[in-house]
Order: structure tokens, then C-alpha cells, then sequence
């Protein structure tokens, strides 16, 4: 129990890290990024055509812009341990009610994508791994090198081209029906079952040649009792280590694919946030996903010690 | 009552054989036990049986468990044998056990699933009991130690109601006291079956009784009774093998009175903050061996490290001044590690020799006196046989004039015979050149027939 404990303090520490890292490296990338940043924001909100150096002047004013960047920081951070992530400089909205109205979205189609990734990537790892060194296994190292090497904004576009215009099998883009999740969602998980195939394939080639393997076999268990009882959780630590890290694979893929599908998520919203030069969203984004990233693997952390407890008690 | 038949077992890789015919019978509560070095072919042997060979390896012959009959050559019929009408003992407990499953579950898995029994919790639980493993059940295998392990896996091998039971090199690397453990399981599974062993262990062999197949080169070269085996061995290899027990080696004449080279007081090592034995005494002289014992992890080879001065100690440790300064050499365990893998032997010699100004001339006569063929030098560490190698690291120790040897478990990698011819070389060469020799091993019998006097390290 204690070193559950342990666990959760030292992941709350790292949880104030990551706020601290992030603020402060998002708020310094949107400063030396070129170009006035009033002058963006005064288009964001008038549009491009309307946009002249008056209406800038107004919006440098109101957003007190001229007070440089440190007290801009500043007054970040003052709001930050208040727990405000301060207003949009494009809508005038509260920064956390865009993230939350636009995290819904993007949680389903991470939660589609990592569940069709994990209906694809472990079970052909699995069978690959049995078979170490067969034809399948040789045949999955292809595929799942060339679905890793190929970036997504390039895979979205192909099963566009294919499935949308060629087959017209499903809409090319847009949001709110079941049809609309599969382009996205496929994109995603197939970058996602590429890596996590190869992950579980080495874990489950390892286990296959151990000796427990051997043993459970010659205890008289079928093959696929030994996979059920022995096999999948002598895999399951390394695999669901591996899931926690994907996060990050995934965070990367949200962004590129909800603006090629033009999903209303929080990727799409972050690369708004980054061309309108909107600081507060673009800090309050990031740090909304680091801190995913630092609670699902404090979550993974303690399912990976339910499996195995080695190290934990001895 | 006849429980398996096994007639005209070979086994072939491609058109070499490996193993020529061998016909074997398991009777109910009689053991049959197969004697032999590694490479004899004895667990190709068990394996063809089974049904476990390896990828590009054949068997052949018949095989007849309870009046079904089976083909080595077609190796998947024989997987419906396993755990419920034969037992195979995993060579390593701890490694074959899942580290992720409680001990109990591992039982009673078998129980629910091969055997299909009802009540298997209740079932595993008994076992364990049987066992004396009742606190091992809600443990993971990974808390448990070597012997109860050792149990453990017993109980989960036979829990599909096997009467035969196979155990290849069940002993293998093990220390006395596991030895015997081993052999009171075993004696166990012949309670209401059967039961093969493979082994290169004499004492197991004798423990067991029924029935010894000697092999050499994939050749059964005698076989009968165990007490004719081996009291009375017609072959000379069985001779041989026999000879080289260490229980059987001659005793050793105690050496002249000769000076003191290390005397230690109150001496005990410290790992980690924690006192590794009890504190010994001795007193060792030039010429004499001194043999140390004592179970796996209780610091018989730090003991030897601090009198060679790499490791520090508590107490009162005198080593004689007048000693040259590298007259304390070190035999290591495991001669494969002692050498780097991709450097010639004659190059690693060459280096000595450079290093320390040593005269060349000397290496042919040692190479001479040690047995070794002066074309080894020119191959890698891998390309020479376990005992060749350890004769070369001796070689190595003794260009340095040593007055001093640490032989930490030198021999426990060797298969008997090589063993015996080993430490007879170095117990000679100590003799003619007065090298008092610190010997380490888990072995019992050896240390009584090489040592002057011995020390029994206690854990604290």
C-alpha cells in the first residue's frame, strides 16, 4: 500500500513539472514565433480581409499586449494557481470551457482509434510471436514497418482517396454520425496496431521460448490454455507499458488527423490556437494533454504492478 | 505391471545419428536411470521419448505407454502423453515456474485442466501439504527458495495423475543438501510409477537403485543392475566414470611441514552491509590445500577474494610479506567468462608474457606438463572444450610463479571424467612447486579427497 502511495505522490510532483515545463515552453515558442501578434489576432477575429492596423491597435490595447512578455507570463501563472487557465484572446471565452467543449470530441475518436487499434495490433502479435520466425511473422515486420513509416497526414489522405472519392464508401470529412468515426479512427489505429504488433510480437516471442512455456506445455495443457494462463500475463507488463507510452503517437495523431478530417477536437483547436497566436489556449491545450499523459501513466503504472509484483514486494 | 516400452529409440540429424538404438522399459516403482558425460546423447535420448527434440533432430523406433502405442518419428501424437501419463521434472524450477502465478494456482490449474478433477484448489492444496509446502501456496515463485521450488514444480508436473515420471539432469549445478531434496522427490514419484532419470551424478544414480544405461557417444555401452553397475563396471568408459566420483578418488598424502603462507583470525567478509559468515580461523602452509564448503550465496568466494586482497574484511588476515607480489593467483568458475571471446588464447598468453617480461621458452614445457596441444593457442576461447580451457587458464596462473591458487569452484562446469583428470593436474603441479591452493565447492566428497583441512563457512 505504501508504495502505491509513493507512486501517486511522486506522479503528483511530476504533474507539477510538466505544468511548469509546458507553460513555460509553449509560452516562449508563441513568442518567438514571427509576425505581430496582435495584428494575427485582430484576423482571427475580423477575418483577413477586414484586418487593418487600427482594428490591431485596438486589440493590442484591450489585450494590454504592449506589457511585454513577462508579465504576460506572469499573469499566466498567477491565474494557472488559481486554477484558471485564463480567456481565449480570439473569443474572449474562458480557456477551460473551449478545451472541455472540444476534449469530448477528441477523447472519442482517441478512445475509437486506441480500440481499434488494440482489436488489431496485440492479436497479430500474438500470432506473429507464437510463430517466431515464420511467414507470418516476417510478413507482419513489413507491413507494420511500412504503416509506422508512413505519416499520417500521408495515410489520411490515401484512405481518403480510396475509401471516400474512389469507393465512396464513407464521407471524406466532417463530424456527428457513426460514418464519420471510420476514416479518423482507421487513420489513427493503424499507425497505433503497427507499433503495439511489433511490441507484443517480441514480448510474446520471448515468452514462447521460455522455459515456463515449456513447463506449462509439458504439465499437459493445450496450447491455448497455455496462451490464456501463462502466455498473455507474462505479456501483459511489457504490452500495457507500451500502450501508457503510445499516448504521446496519439497526441501527435490527433492533431494531424482532426485537421485533415476536420474533426471539432482539441488538435484541430490547438492548430487554430497556434495560428490566431492565441497563448492561453495554446498553453491551456498543452498542458491539459501533458497532464493526460502524466495521470494514464500513473494509472498504467499501477495496473503494470497488479500483474507484476516483482520488485514491489520481496 | 509394464508402463512404457520404448524399443529401438535412434535419433538422427539428417544422415548422421546421433543416438543408435537403445530399447528401454519403465516397470511400475523400478528406476531406470541413464548415465553419461554431456554430448553422450542421454537427454537426446529422454527427448526422443517424449517427443521434445529439437528443430532438424528425427526420432525413430516405437514407443508403447499403457498398451497405446506412439511414434518418435511423429512427435506431435506424443503431446496427449504429457502430464497425464508422463511427468516431465523441468531441469530448472525457477525458471520453469510462471514467476506471475501464485504457487498453489500452478497446481491446481493441472488438476482442473489435464486432470479435470473436482475441488482442484482443494486438490493443489493437499499436495502442497504432502510436500511440506503449505506456505508456498499464496506465494509467487520468485519468493520462494531453490528447494521449494524444486517442490513446487514437482507437485505441478504430477498433478495430472502421471504415473511415469522423466527428470533430465535434475541435479545439474545443484549443491549437496539440494541433492538430496532432489532425491527424496524422486524416490517419491516411484511410490505408484515409474520412473527415467538422466544424469552425469553417481551419488543420484546410487540413490535411485533399478536399472543404469551407460551411454558414451551416442552408444549404450553397458547397462544392468545398479548395485552391479557400480560396484563391479565391465566397460572401461563406465570404469572410468566411476573413477572419477569424487567419493572414489584416492586419498590424498598430506605434504611436508613447510612455512606458513596466510594465517587468518576472526576473518569475515561484509556485502551490502550485511556479515556474510561467521567469523574463521586458519592457518594455511605452502604445499597444503584448503578446502571450503558451505551452501550457494554464504560467501565462500568472497572469502577467497579478501585473502587474494580484492575484496575488503573484518579481522586479522596475514599474508606472508616475503610472498612476490603476484604470487596470488586466482582460478576462476566458469572458464569461458576468464577469457575474452574474440582474442586468440596464444594472443591472450603473448600479452601476458609482454606484459610481464616472462620468458617464452617456459609456455611449451607447462603445455607439456598440462596435456594441451600447443595448436589450441591458436583458436578463440569457444573453439576449445570446457576442461582444455580451464587446463589453459591454469597454464596462464602459472607463468606468474604463483605461491598461491584461489580455485573457486573450478571444476563445476566439467563433466566428471574431464573433473577428476582437472584437479588430479592441479593438485600435482601444486606439489611439485609447494602452491598452496584455497579450494571452493559445493562439493563435499571432492574437498575431502583434495584438501588438507577444511573450513565450513555458517551463515551468520
Amino acid at each position: 500500500m505504501n508504495t502505491a502511495l509513493n507512486t501517486i505522490a511522486f506522479r503528483l510532483m511530476q504533474a507539477a513539472g510538466v505544468a511548469l515545463v509546458v507553460g513555460v515552453m509553449s509560452f516562449l515558442m508563441m513568442q518567438a514565433m514571427p509576425g505581430d501578434m496582435a495584428f494575427r489576432i485582430a484576423a482571427a477575429r475580423y477575418g483577413y480581409d477586414l484586418v487593418n492596423a487600427d482594428l490591431a491597435n485596438a486589440v493590442r490595447a484591450e489585450l494590454g499586449l504592449d506589457a511585454g512578455p513577462v508579465t504576460q507570463f506572469l499573469h499566466w501563472m498567477g491565474g494557472l494557481a488559481r486554477l484558471d487557465l485564463g480567456q481565449s484572446l480570439v473569443s474572449g471565452q474562458p480557456v477551460w470551457d473551449e478545451i472541455t467543449h472540444q476534449l469530448g470530441a477528441s477523447l472519442q475518436l482517441a478512445l475509437a482509434a486506441i480500440v481499434l487499434s488494440l482489436l488489431i495490433g496485440p492479436p497479430l502479435g500474438i500470432c506473429a510471436g507464437l510463430h517466431a520466425g515464420g511467414r507470418f511473422d516476417r510478413a507482419l515486420l513489413v507491413v507494420a514497418a511500412s504503416f509506422r513509416a508512413v505519416p499520417q497526414f500521408l495515410l489520411g489522405l490515401l484512405l481518403i482517396i480510396l475509401l471516400a472519392v474512389q469507393m465512396r464508401l464513407l464521407p471524406a470529412a466532417g463530424h456527428g454520425s457513426l460514418a464519420h468515426f471510420v476514416l479518423p479512427a482507421l487513420t489513427l489505429a493503424l499507425g497505433l496496431a503497427a507499433a503495439s504488433a511489433r511490441i507484443t510480437r517480441d514480448a510474446m516471442a520471448g515468452v514462447a521460448a521460455s522455459p515456463l512455456y515449456a513447463f506449462a506445455r509439458a504439465k499437459g495443457l493445450s496450447d491455448g490454455e497455455v496462451l490464456r494462463r501463462h502466455g498473455l500475463r507474462n505479456i501483459g507488463a511489457p504490452v500495457v507499458t507500451y500502450l501508457g507510452l503510445q499516448f504521446v503517437l496519439l497526441v501527435e495523431g490527433v492533431v494531424v488527423v482532426e485537421t485533415i478530417f476536420g474533426w471539432p477536437g482539441i488538435g484541430h483547436a490547438l492548430i487554430h490556437a497556434v495560428f490566431h497566436r492565441d497563448v492561453p489556449m495554446v498553453q491551456g491545450t498543452a498542458l491539459v494533454m501533458g497532464l493526460g499523459f502524466v495521470l494514464l501513466n500513473a494509472i498504467i503504472d499501477l495496473i503494470v504492478r497488479r500483474i507484476d509484483p516483482r520488485g514491489v514486494q520481496s | 505391471m509394464t508402463l512404457l516400452v520404448a524399443k529401438d529409440i535412434s535419433v538422427h540429424a539428417g544422415s548422421d545419428r546421433l543416438v543408435d538404438p537403445v530399447s528401454l522399459t519403465l516397470e511400475m516403482g523400478k528406476a531406470v536411470t541413464v548415465l553419461g558425460e554431456s554430448g553422450s546423447g542421454k537427454s537426446l535420448l529422454a527427448q526422443a521419448i517424449l517427443g521434445t527434440l529439437p528443430k532438424g533432430l528425427d526420432g525413430s523406433g516405437t514407443l508403447t505407454v499403457g498398451g497405446d502405442t506412439f511414434d518418435p518419428a511423429r512427435p506431435q501424437g506424443n503431446r496427449v502423453l504429457w502430464g497425464r501419463r508422463i511427468a516431465v521434472l523441468p531441469q530448472e524450477p525457477w525458471l520453469a515456474l510462471d514467476p506471475l502465478m501464485r504457487g498453489q494456482q500452478q497446481v491446481a490449474e493441472v488438476h482442473d485442466l489435464v486432470a479435470a478433477a473436482s475441488e482442484p484448489a482443494v486438490r493443489a492444496k493437499a499436495d502442497l501439504t504432502a510436500l511440506g509446502l503449505e506456505a508456498a501456496g499464496d506465494k509467487f515463485p520468485w519468493q520462494l527458495s531453490g528447494g521449494m521450488a524444486q517442490r513446487l514444480a514437482f507437485a505441478a508436473a504430477r498433478a495430472g495423475g502421471a504415473a511415469i515420471t522423466v527428470a533430465d539432469e535434475p541435479t545439474k549445478g545443484l549443491d549437496a543438501d539440494r541433492r538430496d531434496d532432489v532425491l527424496a522427490l524422486l524416490r517419491k514419484g516411484l511410490e505408484g510409477g515409474g520412473l527415467l532419470t538422466i544424469t552425469h551424478d553417481l551419488t543420484l544414480a546410487k540413490g535411485l537403485g533399478g536399472e543404469i544405461l551407460v551411454m558414451q557417444g551416442g552408444t549404450v555401452v553397458e547397462r544392468g543392475p545398479a548395485a552391479r553397475i557400480l560396484t563391479a563396471p565391465q566397460h572401461p568408459y563406465t570404469r572410468a566414470l566411476i573413477a572419477a566420483d569424487p567419493a572414489n578418488w584416492p586419498r590424498r598424502v598430506p605434504p611436508s611441514v613447510q612455512p606458513v603462507l596466510v594465517r587468518a583470525t576472526d576473518v569475515t567478509v561484509s556485502r551490502a552491509g550485511r556479515t556474510l559468515f561467521r567469523p574463521v580461523g586458519f592457518s594455511l602452509s605452502r604445499g597444503q590445500t584448503l578446502g571450503i564448503f558451505g551452501p550457494s550465496g554464504c560467501g565462500k568466494s568472497s572469502l577467497g577474494n579478501a585473502i587474494l586482497g580484492l575484496l575488503p574484511y573484518e579481522g586479522t588476515l596475514w599474508r606472508d610479506p616475503g610472498a612476490p607480489k603476484l604470487g596470488f593467483q586466482k582460478l576462476w568458475q566458469d572458464p569461458p567468462a576468464a577469457f575474452p571471446a574474440r582474442i586468440t588464447l596464444g594472443q591472450g598468453l603473448d600479452d601476458l608474457i609482454a606484459l610481464h617480461r616472462i620468458d617464452r621458452k617456459r609456455v611449451a614445457p607447462l603445455l607439456d606438463r598440462l596435456k594441451l596441444s600447443p595448436s589450441l593457442l591458436t583458436r578463440l576461447p569457444s573453439g576449445v572444450s570446457g576442461g582444455e580451457l580451464q587446463r589453459i587458464a591454469l597454464l596462464r596462473a602459472l607463468l606468474l610463479d604463483p605461491v598461491f591458487l584461489f580455485a573457486d569452484e573450478p571444476t563445476s562446469r566439467l563433466d566428471p571424467v574431464t573433473q577428476a583428470e582437472t584437479v588430479r593436474l592441479m593438485t600435482e603441479i601444486a606439489a611439485e612447486r609447494d602452491m598452496a591452493i584455497v579450494f571452493v565447492s559445493h562439493d563435499r566428497a571432492l574437498l575431502h579427497s583434495v584438501s588438507d583441512q577444511m573450513l565450513e563457512l555458517s551463515a551468520q
